[in-house]
């Protein structure tokens, strides 16, 4: 039997097909804003390459109450299922996404215990990230740079502010890579304390495309004085516990 | 006197009142008119709100006309026994539109609880014909801002501010009592009424049978099937500080009749095993239906609040007393009971969410802040490691009055309840 599960998110849109349990299909597109559209294309592809429709299908993500089938289950208790998957070991889930960063608290079973989610507010979220380094126009030496340089602190919680923290470090001259280690380590420690407002994790499960930036994974440990696991494919773990619960 | 004349003999401005109310009969009638299963009972705070700013204004408007005063309060402690006891009106204000923050933010800052902008907007952009009709308004000293806002309320309508004491040990129960004998005094002045032990008891009996009334109506809430939504409950218990008091209790009680019967035959207005919820926090002042409205259009009931559109407001009542010296201390020692965030320390309020988590059967508890409320906001730390000693599945929101966060606060909800069901 397949199962099928489809996150709909603000940013990009994942689709994880299991068959017994083995996962046959996933694969990743933009959502482009209109995540339900993004879910119907990513369905009929993989149709197209399956020849049938998967018998189950759980949706989830911000989009998952506009999509015209499946069953309706929360990126939270996806998130959690499909992290307990990877790691049944850890408690403390990390996930930062486009448009919304939680921490999630899972039992031994893998059920959500405590979750909390930011703010109607981009500060720290994936989409912080995105708007700051997308207007640095990093080269990939000055991304590598940034490992070993000096973190400038960066002191703003809003995104416009840092920004504009961020253009006027730059107009006085100090070096790309020591601005771009300083925005990680900000938030690192931000994500650090929304970590530590739920509980302390000897060991943090970390995911959403956020998971990819190493420069911030590297702050987070330090700034949680323990260790941070990520699972292969960070940004599909929701669609693997929307499978998973199908 | 139709409503329009009697809106323009109150200076209000006609134009933005219209385009004030204009989505209120469409958002009521989808939140309210259009569910099933509601009880009849209802009808009558359906009618209130379908002409919320006729028939009771007009009532006032003929008091003022026949001598009496009008008072507006804000706050669960300000002591409407007294000002009742004089013949004179205490009534409520609006406070919980987000279609006059905008203008409150002109003289308030932005970052400051949407209560205070939303009231103050509602003075400036003179839409609400309560706020208009009022003689005065009774502040107090629950947070600072409000404390600060009412020296910026008072060049617009004269505003009197009762000190209360921020803890509850002897000395402060002796300042309150105090206060609260300058504010009869006060109210004497004011209403050229002198308070009697005669009326005076008058005043504690309405006062008290209009909170009977609602702590009927919220034990009630503990059967299951639940028989009312917790959408209904909010709307009455919003009404309570508008209404005449000794009808008010009339059609509560009536109401309660009606829930009698339905809890005798098992029937509810949400199958028995929809999740049972508590909310905790701040008021939801009318019109500030949103955080119900998606707890139950998720698939949950809310079955309690403590706040002060809530339990504050009716858990106690005022004992009567045989002289006019004992009921006013009476009416003094009330309020003291109340444990509202503003109190340093409050752990009376955690044994009292605890007693009404247990008595409600609730779920779980999720804790409201109105964005920006900073005693609430720190005393929510408590909340939660108390429910986590309790191990009460626990979820805190924090919003205000727009409706654009509705999507990210029902995630929050949905996520909660599958927690409890899973």
């Amino acid at each position: 039997m397949k199962q099928a599960g489809l996150d709909l998110g603000s940013v990009n849109t994942k689709l994880v097909v299991l068959e017994n349990g083995e996962r046959v299909y996933s694969h990743v597109i933009p959502s482009w804003f209109d995540s339900v559209q993004a879910g119907i294309t990513l369905l009929k592809s993989y149709v197209e390459e399956y020849g049938e429709e998967p018998e189950k299908l759980v949706v989830t993500g911000y989009g998952r109450v506009n999509f015209p089938e499946g069953r309706v289950i929360t990126e939270i208790t996806c998130q959690a299922r499909g992290c307990h998957a990877h790691f049944p070991e850890y408690a403390y889930i990390l996930d930062l996404g486009g448009q919304d960063a939680k921490v999630i608290k899972k039992s031994a079973e893998g059920k959500v215990v405590q979750f909390i989610m930011n703010d109607k507010c981009a500060a720290g979220t994936g989409r912080f990230l995105d708007v700051i380094l997308k207007g640095l126009d990093l080269t990939s030496v000055e991304l590598a740079l940034a490992t070993a340089a000096k973190p400038m602190p960066i002191n703003s919680m809003c995104t416009v502010f840092a920004e504009s923290e961020v253009i006027t470090m730059l107009a006085k001259g100090i070096p790309k890579p020591e601005v771009i280690a300083g925005l990680f380590k900000s938030t690192a420690k931000r994500l650090a304390n929304f970590v530590e407002s739920v509980g302390h994790p000897e060991c943090l499960i970390f995911t959403g495309g956020g998971a990819y930036y190493c420069l911030l994974v590297q702050f987070l440990e330090r700034e949680l004085k323990g260790n941070v696991v990520i699972p292969s494919e960070p940004e599909l773990t929701a669609a693997l516990g929307a499978a998973l619960l199908a | 006197m139709d409503n329009r004349e009697l809106w323009t003999a109150l200076g209000m401005d006609l134009e933005k009142h219209d385009d004030f109310l204009a989505p209120v009969p469409a958002i009521f009638t989808s939140l309210f008119l259009d569910r099933p299963n509601r009880p009849k009972a209802m009808g009558y705070f359906d009618m209130i709100v379908g002409d919320v700013h006729g028939i009771r204004v007009h009532e006032l408007y003929a008091m003022k006309e026949a001598g009496a005063k009008v008072f507006s309060t804000f706050c669960v402690y300000v002591p409407e026994e007294i000002v009742v006891a004089t013949g004179s009106a205490s009534i409520g204000l609006c406070a919980g539109a987000q279609y006059t923050v905008s203008s409150g933010e002109k003289v308030l800052p932005r970052n400051l609880c949407p209560l205070i902008k939303s009231t103050m907007g509602f003075k400036l952009d003179r839409i609400c014909p309560y706020f208009q009709v009022s003689d005065w308004v009774i502040g107090e000293t629950t947070c600072d801002g409000k404390k600060k806002a009412w020296e910026i309320l008072n060049e617009h309508i004269p505003t009197y501010v009762m000190d209360l004491p921020q803890k509850k040990d002897s000395k402060d129960a002796r300042l309150w009592e105090e206060e609260v004998r300058d504010f009869a005094s006060f109210i004497e002045r004011e209403t050229k009424v002198s308070i009697t032990a005669e009326n005076l008891a008058q005043g504690i009996q309405k006062i008290n049978n209009k909170r009977h009334a609602l702590q009927r109506l919220a034990n009630l809430r503990k059967h299951n099937p639940a028989p009312i939504h917790g959408l209904d409950v909010l709307l009455i218990n919003q009404l309570s500080f508008f209404d005449d008091p000794v009808r008010f209790a009339a059609q509560v009680n009536a109401l309660c009749d009606e829930l009698d019967e339905r809890v005798k035959e098992g029937v509810g207005v949400a199958p028995s095993d929809a999740p049972r919820i508590l909310v905790t926090g701040t008021p939801q002042p009318l019109p500030a239906w949103k955080l119900h409205a998606l707890i139950e259009q998720a698939g949950a009931v809310v079955v309690g609040e403590e706040t002060c559109t809530g339990e504050r407001y009716y858990k106690d009542i005022t004992e009567p007393g045989d002289n006019l010296t004992d009921m006013l201390a009476n009416i003094a020692k009330r309020p003291l009971k109340v444990n509202c965030a503003c109190f340093t320390p409050n752990q009376g309020r955690m044994e009292d969410i605890n007693l009404m988590a247990e008595t409600l059967k609730a779920d779980a508890v999720i804790d409201f802040n109105l964005q920006f409320c900073q005693p609430y906001g720190v005393e929510s730390y408590f909340v939660a490691k108390e429910m986590e000693k309790k191990k009460i599945p626990f979820l805190r929101l924090e919003s205000d009055f727009s409706e654009e966060d509705q999507g990210q606060l029902l995630t929050r909800i949905e996520a909660l309840i599958e927690m409890i069901r899973a």
